[in-house]
């Protein structure tokens, strides 16, 4: 029996599907609108912060639910990039703003006994170049990271343990050199950008680098990295350099966490060793496996349901926030595995797949009666036409 | 004319045993070979060996010419030797098409894989794999959801999608039924026209069904080669399969 | 004259190895065997921390605070074995997120319980004050009990392992789970008493632990970095990879932080641990590791 067209082909989803491009464009302009629109300014903020924590969340998603590098320090480079334009500001600031003490430096800066910018800080008053800075120095550090380990195949446990412990180390010494870093205070009172531009300018970043990874992950190597997250033996043995490809997609990471940091403190005001260590490293694990990994939208839909719950609720319900936070890790670890948008897309999937079986099953019975269907007194098979 | 394959004097020392002993091994081009023996002998082991799974203590492997002795896997495979596991290794949430597609030969390298989608040639060589290993209808289906034959079924297609100069089989037809054991033995035998198989089997009747030529490995060295009666008839082989022989 | 202060240093050294395997030991044991890493570790020292301070409290010292809080932590260890992680063994990096969310959900309830301040438990009197160690090191008696309970519980560890008949189920899942499943071993039930057993030894961490530092509820998070550096260092699955991890850390620690200060003392060690590990992948004393 002739099979129909259908049984060669593949279910393939576009780059962009319909519902993300129409649910998309109404995300981006309720967001983009709001400066003109919304009245809360605090809201305001939150809208700025919560979308880079959605870019922070994608570059967790990329390593993990896309390759399975669980890396519980992200937040290195998010942080590194942070201060780094946190920095810049702060001392242009200072220079536009003296302090009473008729100082041009930032005030820990003076706090600290320093009396003038240290020589190795002074390139940060370039911002373009502290910029630059925010991104690179943080992507290098991490293909450092991923030369270390990766080539030596260590990760699973033992890489998610060693950076914890990179974040926390990171964070100890924000702390412990304040003169350099504000310390366990931070940088705070720097000419930062709150405004509807730069909230703009946010967004679009956020777009650009939510539509780079899904071309990435939708394209082959996607599937490589899919591949390796699922079975690196076997890629290994089937001509893939496993080490090669983890070390690019960490450092993709690294550099859009670090966008996220820069954007971030430029549009804050306020910084400190918190967002370099390893609890805001954490946090945004769950914030991706909330929205469900491996699926790029689940880690904008992660981040902004988990912090805007925190919004809401975290007021009035003070202490217990905290027990319901540990209750959500515990939540998605055992029971929604896949995620908010990953359920959601397997429910679909299944749902059109017995639709599809349905449709397929109708149509091959249309096509056998069709097949042994005779109109009456047509000529039958053999017979002469007279 | 050279062996497509040669091992020379490959020792190999694991956790202190020795378990492949001065032993030399070689196939011609084109040879569908199989490799006997009891458990331990050193079969998977030498397959591991050929594949850059781990270093030996002593001896040389040499493929198509080249030394490949220590190489790493991935260059390995780029020098054309395949290998399929004894438990199928397969992209357990990919679906059975991507499984094959990541598999195809070419483009290996970070950079020549990025944003680069499926070609028309590609795909109807992925689909004329699929037909060929009958699975051309779950090629939606993730590989978690087959069943253990099929699973087998699936490596072996991911394998002839790497299209390799040699291919390592072991033991793929553990767990089949007789029916899935005789289908994968003429999937191996059409295979083995166009390309250079070593097959690790355990199964006589599948042994006889396709063997042409036959080694077999006891307590790591080579106990015995040539056509399979020859073989079979030896005195020191039934011996060893009756277990009462001790290779000197 | 630098040397002097070296070797004295290395001396006092010997005291934090001892925290180090102490803290790390019942990690090291749960690790070892399941192969899933503990993330409330630090708050399973915390709360036998707190124990010793009820038992304090109530008249106790830390004699007596060493097998309670054995008993606290360990029976909640198994409540959490039962209700979480014996549903994802397989799923060791799961395991790090779930035990996470536990440990966050611990601290608050602690805090709930017992308020945000610290508290202070003594140590008891008979080890208070000290003696002088090479001529002027002051060396607080309680330094050596430190070092004395390492000993004794790497000892207990190695008793319980090596000649006990649970030891003996232990050892046999450890090496190789599927033939021990065949021999009929209960391998989900040595998983979840090896557990319980981990949890103990965190309690009992907590309590030795307890008047070194004041006790909080975010008083275990350094410790149970410490200790999974131990075991990345040192290797899993031996004791004498907690012995190892523990001593290279503690020494290698208290020297640089010496010579330089805390921040870069663990930065040190902490790239001498990464330098280690790309040499010997599964720490100094893990089992071989194919390719």
């Amino acid at each position: 029996m002739p099979r129909t067209a259908r049984t060669r082909s593949i279910h393939r989803a576009p780059l962009i599907p319909r519902w993300a491009l129409i649910g998309g464009a109404l995300v981006v302009a309720l967001i983009g609108a709001y400066p003109y629109y919304g009245t809360n300014a605090y809201v305001l903020s939150l809208l700025g912060k919560f979308l880079c924590y959605a870019i922070f969340a994608l570059s967790i998603d990329l390593i993990w639910g896309f390759t399975g590098i669980l890396s519980l320090g992200q937040a290195v480079y998010f942080g590194i990039g942070a201060y780094f334009v946190a920095l810049s500001l702060k001392m242009n600031y200072a220079l536009e703003h003296p302090t009473r003490y008729g100082g041009k430096i930032p005030d820990f800066m003076e706090w600290n006994g320093l009396t003038e910018l240290p020589g190795f800080m002074q390139p940060l008053l370039n911002t373009p170049l502290a910029v630059a800075g925010a991104l690179i120095v943080p992507t290098l550090l991490a293909f450092l990271f991923g030369v270390i380990t990766f080539k030596r195949h260590i990760y699973g446990v033992y890489c998610a343990v060693i950076t914890l412990a990179e974040a926390l180390i990171l964070q100890d010494f924000i702390i412990e050199y304040q003169a350099y870093t504000g310390g366990f205070n931070g940088i705070t009172d720097y000419g930062n950008y709150s405004g509807g531009p730069f909230l703009l300018f946010i967004l679009a970043v956020t777009v650009i680098f939510f539509v780079v990874a899904r071309a990435l992950t939708h394209s082959r190597t996607g599937t490589v990295l899919k591949s390796i997250r699922d079975n690196d033996v076997r890629a290994e043995f089937m001509g893939y350099n496993v080490a090669n490809y983890r070390i690019f997609v960490f450092c993709v990471s690294a550099f859009m966490a670090a966008a996220a940091g820069a954007m971030y403190a430029a549009w804050v005001g306020i910084i400190s060793f918190l967002d370099a260590g390893p609890i805001y490293s954490i946090e945004a694990v769950i914030w991706t496996a909330v929205g469900g990994r491996g699926t790029i939208i689940g880690a904008f839909v992660g981040a902004f349901l988990v912090k805007g719950a925190e919004f809401f609720l975290s007021g009035t319900l003070a202490e217990w926030w905290q027990i319901l936070v540990g209750g959500l890790f515990i939540f998605v670890v055992l029971v929604l595995r896949d995620g908010i948008v990953g359920t959601l897309v397997n429910w679909v999937r299944r749902r059109r797949g017995s639709l599809r079986a349905i449709t397929e099953e109708s149509d091959q019975k249309a096509h056998d009666l069709q097949v042994d269907w005779q109109p009456q007194g047509a000529p039958r098979p053999g017979e002469e036409v007279r | 004319m050279a062996s497509l394959l040669e091992v020379k004097g490959l020792t190999t020392k694991v956790s202190g045993f020795t378990i492949l002993n001065n032993l030399d091994f070689s196939i011609e081009e084109n040879e569908l070979r199989v490799l006997l023996g009891p458990n331990g002998a050193g079969k998977t082991t030498l397959i591991c060996m050929v594949t850059g799974q781990f270093k030996p203590y002593a001896g040389s492997i040499r493929f198509a010419g080249s030394d490949i002795t220590g190489w790493a896997p991935d260059d390995i495979f780029q020098a054309g030797i395949s290998r399929k596991f004894q438990v199928p290794n397969l992209y357990e949430t990919l679906s059975v098409f991507d499984n094959v597609m990541v598999s195809l030969k070419g483009r290996r390298r970070v950079f020549s894989t990025l944003f680069q989608r499926v070609n028309a040639q590609e795909r109807d060589r992925i689909w004329e794999i699929l037909e060929f290993i009958e699975l051309a209808d779950k090629a939606n289906e993730p590989a978690d959801a087959l069943s253990h034959g099929e699973r087998q079924w699936l490596e072996l297609g991911m394998l002839i999608a790497s299209d390799p100069k040699l291919l390592l089989l072991d033991e793929p037809t553990t767990g089949m039924t007789e029916q899935g054991k005789h289908k994968t033995a003429e999937l191996i035998r059409k295979i083995a026209k166009s390309h250079t198989v070593l097959l690790v089997e355990h199964d006589m009747h599948i042994v006889r069904q396709i063997a042409e030529r036959v080694t077999v490995l006891h307590q790591g060295q080579m106990l015995a080669e040539g056509p399979l009666s020859e073989v079979m008839n030896n005195e020191t082989v039934r011996e060893v399969y009756l277990g009462r022989g001790k290779f000197q | 004259m630098m040397l002097q202060s070296i070797i004295t240093q290395f001396l006092s050294g010997f005291s934090v190895v001892a925290i180090l395997v102490i803290a790390a030991l019942g990690l090291a044991v749960i690790f070892g065997v399941a192969g899933v890493i503990n993330m409330a570790h630090g708050e399973f020292i915390m709360i036998g921390a707190y124990t010793a301070a009820v038992v304090g409290k109530l008249g106790g010292n830390t004699f007596i605070a060493i097998p309670v809080a054995f008993v606290v932590v360990g029976l909640l260890g198994l409540l959490i074995e039962r209700g979480i992680i014996r549903w994802i063994y397989d799923r060791p990096l799961e395991t790090l997120l779930a035990t996470w969310g536990v440990g966050i959900i611990l601290q608050t309830v602690v805090k709930l319980i017992f308020g945000p301040e610290l508290y202070y438990v003594g140590g008891p009197k008979v080890l208070e004050g000290g003696f002088r160690l090479i001529g002027r090191l002051p060396f607080p008696w309680y330094r050596l009990f430190l070092i004395v309970m390492a000993i004794l519980l790497l000892a207990l560890v190695f008793v319980v392992i090596f000649k006990t008949n649970f030891g003996l189920k232990v050892r046999a899942v450890r090496r190789n789970r599927t033939m021990s499943g065949c021999l009929g071993i209960d391998t989900a039930r040595v998983d979840m008493m090896i557990f319980v057993f981990g949890s103990g030894l965190a309690g009992i961490a907590g309590a030795i632990l307890a008047p070194i530092k004041s006790v909080s509820t975010a008083m275990g998070f350094p410790y149970a970095v410490d200790s999974y550096m131990v075991l990345v260092l040192g290797g899993v699955g031996n004791l004498w990879g907690v012995l190892a991890g523990g001593g290279l850390i503690g020494e290698a620690e208290t020297i640089l932080s010496f010579i330089f200060n805390n921040v870069i003392g663990r930065l040190l060690v902490f790239l001498f641990i990464v330098i280690i590990i790309r040499v010997v992948p599964r720490g100094i004393f893990g089992y071989y590791e194919r390719r």
